[in-house]
Parts: C-alpha cells; structure tokens; sequence
C-alpha cells in the first residue's frame, strides 16, 4: 500500500481517540473528574472514589480497551475478580483482620441494632419495585442500605449484574456521605435529654471467647445461610488472623497490604465498567435517589430500634448508637460519638457504637445471604457454574 | 395493589425474620460462651501489685510527656481547656 502524506495523516487521525469520541463518553469522562475531584479536594471516601474514578476515566477512553467488557483489556482481567466473586471476599478478609469484635462480645444485644438498620434494605427494596424494577435488581439497589460496598458489589454482580456501576458508586458516595446524611436524623428522632444518656462501661472480653466467636459465627452463620459463606467466611477469618494471635505475619498482611492490593483492583474494576452504555440511563438515576433513601431509613431503623431498647433498659441505652447499625465501619461509630460529645462533651460513645457497628456489617452480610438464598444458586455462583460446564465441555472434546 | 409490590413486601418480611432469627442466636451464643469463659485478669496485675519497691520508682519514671498526654485526656474528658487545673499527684494504684 502506497502511504502518501494524505493518507497517512487521514489514517492517524483516525486512530486517535478523538475520531470517535462520542458524546457519551465525553458526559463519562466529566463524570470521572467529578468523582476525582469528590476524592481528593472533598476527601469523599479517596481510597475508594480515586480510583474507581480513574477506572471510570480508562474505561470511556475510545480505542483504550480498558473498558471491563474489553475482552482481553487489563481492566477486564481485574474485572474477573469482581465477576467471579473473589475480590469482595478478599476486602473481606482484609476488613475481619482490622476488626475488634471486643465492644460487641461484651454487649451482645447490639447486634439486634445491626439487625435493625438492615430495615433500610428491604424499605429499598420495595421502594425499587414500586419503581419498575424486578425483585433480584431491587434486592440488589436495596443492599446499598446496608452500607457496606463489598456486600453491596458481590449481590450486584450475582443478582443484577448489569447495574454494578451504578450501585457501587452510589454505595460509597453515599457511605463517605454518613457523617452528613446521618446528623440531621439522629438529632431529628431523639431528644437532648437521651443523647445525654451515659452509657456503662464495657466489661473485658476473655481472649479464648474471642478466638471462639468467629468460628461460632461461620459455623451458625454459613449452615442457616449458606450464600453468605464467601463473604462471612472471610471476615470471619481475617478475624481468627488477629485474635488467634499465632498467625501475625498473616493478620498482618491481611489488615494491611492484601486489602489494599485488592481495593484498588476492586475500585479499578467498578470503574471499569462505568461506560456509557451501562450508566447513561434512567435506572441510574433511580438507584442514586434509592441508594439516598436506603441510607435515611437504615439510620433511622437503627436509631428507632435503640430508643425501644432504651425504654426497655430504664435508659441505660444512648439512642445515638443504633445509628451505627449501618456498617460504614468505623465511620458511623465515629458519627454516634460526635453528636453524642456535641451535646455533652463528655459522653464517649465510640466504643459502644462499635458494638452496632460491626454487628451491622455481619448484618448486612445475613442480608445479603437471605437475598442470595432466595434468588440466587446458594451452590455454586452461576459463573461458576458456567466455568465448569466450559472445562467439561472441553475435556470431552479433546481426542482420547 | 400490583402483585410484584405483594411479593416484595412478603420477600422483606420474611427477610428481616431471618435476619432478626440468626442474630438472636448469634446474641445467645455469645453469652453462652461469654458465661463458660468469663474474663480473668492477666497474671501480670498480680505480679505489679506484690512490687510495692517498684512504685517509687515507678513514680519517678513519669516523664512531662506523659503530664502532657493525661492533661490533654483530663482536658477532653471534663470539657475544660488544660490551663484551667493542673495534676499535682500521680500515685501508683
């Protein structure tokens, strides 16, 4: 082929970007900054919302194959991880090694307020339905109540695969946004006088119950539940790794360099699949306005839920910390003790809200395994499945 | 009312049962074992505790350091700012 000026100049032109960017992924790439700027200059969740931002950038970039549906892209290679259900387990792990256990062993009734704020999910839910969605997408929007971004990523990409993009984001815009979603209502469901309460202090936890616990719980847990195995089973673990105390250089790993490594595969992946094509619709919109209500009435579930436990306790129970029953570890702890501490200054909450706190996270993660026991394969994950049926395939056809 | 919404209601129902259900247990269990294994102080107290020589000189190893950081827990937990009390004791338990 004869290569004149001409043709040459026509030819790299039309391999830049620029020849087909199309209007949608210019919206994208706008879309991109603005989550990059809610990352770094807003300090919204920036471990999160950075690079699922920048995956969002790499992704709607024309010719750049690091969309998740470019077969054979980088970007579709981390994408693996979050379609075959192995990243959000792994955050999992990271998460149980960084979690204590301690303030909900020693007040154990807690874990009805992790309980409660799940309200939230199934108010969600109903919301979706009534707004055109099928059961397993409303189950799917309804977890972003839970407050939890991998629980919220593993039952997307189970139940509604198609809506990932859409229900990460709005899960962890909304998470970064607790401390201000969740003042107003706190403050707007109880009065001066039960933000006051003074609660008592936490009794020491034996070391063996701690080691006991997580197995307890994978064993009670996974048996009633089995979907939820992946996800619990992990956490479960990465907390066996920090209290069984013989295991440090695992725990240490885990709590440290393992998450990390795997958020930033998590986020790039989630990024990745924010194409125009699966997030430029109405349902986005719909999920965003959701995701805000599913945060609202899990806030308030859990606050509501404290005030009967208050009353029925003769006030030995600060309402604030049903709040905390939404995961969003350790941010809402953080937000119960701050509302508390602006009504009295010396009235720590913290460790008490951490009780609900990670009682909201196995909350969330029962949750997700009722959605997962009622409308998804509790054996095998249909990729899974796929796979195998792939592996046999081929097995069989190979000459004997 | 559209049977889907019907559906959707019974699904949250029956949900939050189960999650309430396996929580329950979970509380049960924990003070079960919590009443089998009940926290017992590191023998390391004891050990402190029959020391009585260790105290002076445990007493002459608080350094303004760690004045500065019981002022500051003191200041934030009475709500008052540092300069409005001073420790003029710290003795061993």
């Amino acid at each position: 082929m004869e290569l004149t000026f001409g043709n040459a100049a026509t030819k790299i032109i039309g391999s830049t970007g620029f020849s087909s960017l199309t209007i949608g992924d210019g919206t994208m790439i706008l879309v991109a900054c603005v989550l990059l700027y809610l990352a770094i200059w807003k300090k919204f969740e920036p471990l999160l919302l950075l690079p699922i931002g920048f995956g969002c950038l790499l992704a709607n970039l024309p010719f750049s194959m690091m969309a998740s549906t470019d077969s054979g892209g980088l970007l579709n290679f981390f994408y693996q991880g979050v379609k075959h259900e192995i990243l959000p387990p792994l955050v999992f792990l990271g998460v149980g090694a960084l979690t204590d256990f301690g303030p909900l062993l020693a007040n154990p009734t807690t874990l009805l307020l992790g309980a409660a704020a799940q309200i939230g999910v199934y108010t969600t839910l109903v919301g979706a339905v009534f707004l055109g969605f099928d059961l397993k997408e409303a189950s799917a929007i309804g977890i972003i109540g839970g407050a939890d971004g991998p629980t919220s990523i593993f039952i997307a990409t189970k139940l509604a695969p198609h809506l990932l993009a859409p229900i990460a984001v709005a899960a962890y815009s909304y998470m970064s946004l607790v401390p201000l979603i969740q003042p107003p209502i706190m403050r707007w469901l109880t009065t001066a006088e039960e933000r006051k309460i003074k609660m008592e202090q936490l009794k020491p936890i034996s070391q063996t119950v701690k080691i006991i616990f997580p197995v307890a719980v994978t064993i009670v847990c996974c048996l009633m539940l089995p979907g939820v195995t992946p996800l619990l089973g992990m956490l479960m673990l990465g907390n066996l790794f920090r209290e069984s105390g013989v295991t440090a250089r695992l725990h240490e790993t885990a709590e440290t360099h393992l998450i990390n490594i795997v958020t930033i595969l998590l986020a790039l992946a989630v990024g990745s699949s924010m194409t125009a094509e699966s997030f430029l619709r109405l349902e986005t919109m719909k999920i965003i306005i959701l995701g805000l209500l599913a945060f609202c009435v899990a806030t308030a579930g859990g606050v509501i839920f404290a005030k009967i436990m208050s009353k029925l306790s003769g006030g030995k129970i600060n309402p604030l910390i049903g709040s905390a029953g939404v995961s969003a570890v350790p941010m809402a702890a953080r937000v119960s003790q701050k509302v508390g501490a602006d009504e009295d200054r010396s009235n720590f909450l913290l460790m008490h809200a951490m009780g609900p706190n990670v009682a909201g996270v196995i909350g969330s993660a029962v949750a997700a395994g009722v959605f997962i026991s009622l409308f998804g394969d509790p054996m095998v994950g249909s990729n899974h499945a796929e796979i195998s049926t792939n592996i046999i395939a081929t097995i069989s056809s190979l000459p004997k | 009312m559209d049977p889907i919404v019907l559906t959707s209601l019974a699904v949250s129902l029956i949900a939050i049962s189960v999650i309430f259900t396996v929580l329950i247990i979970l509380i049960f269990t924990i003070k079960l074992l919590v009443y089998l294994l009940p926290y017992q102080e590191p023998p390391a107290t004891k050990s402190s505790a029959q020391a009585p020589p260790q105290h002076s000189s445990a007493s002459t190893t608080v350094t303004p350091d760690i004045i500065s950081a019981i002022t500051a827990g003191m200041a934030t937990h009475l709500g008052k700012s540092p300069q409005e009390f001073y420790i003029t004791q710290i003795s061993p338990k």
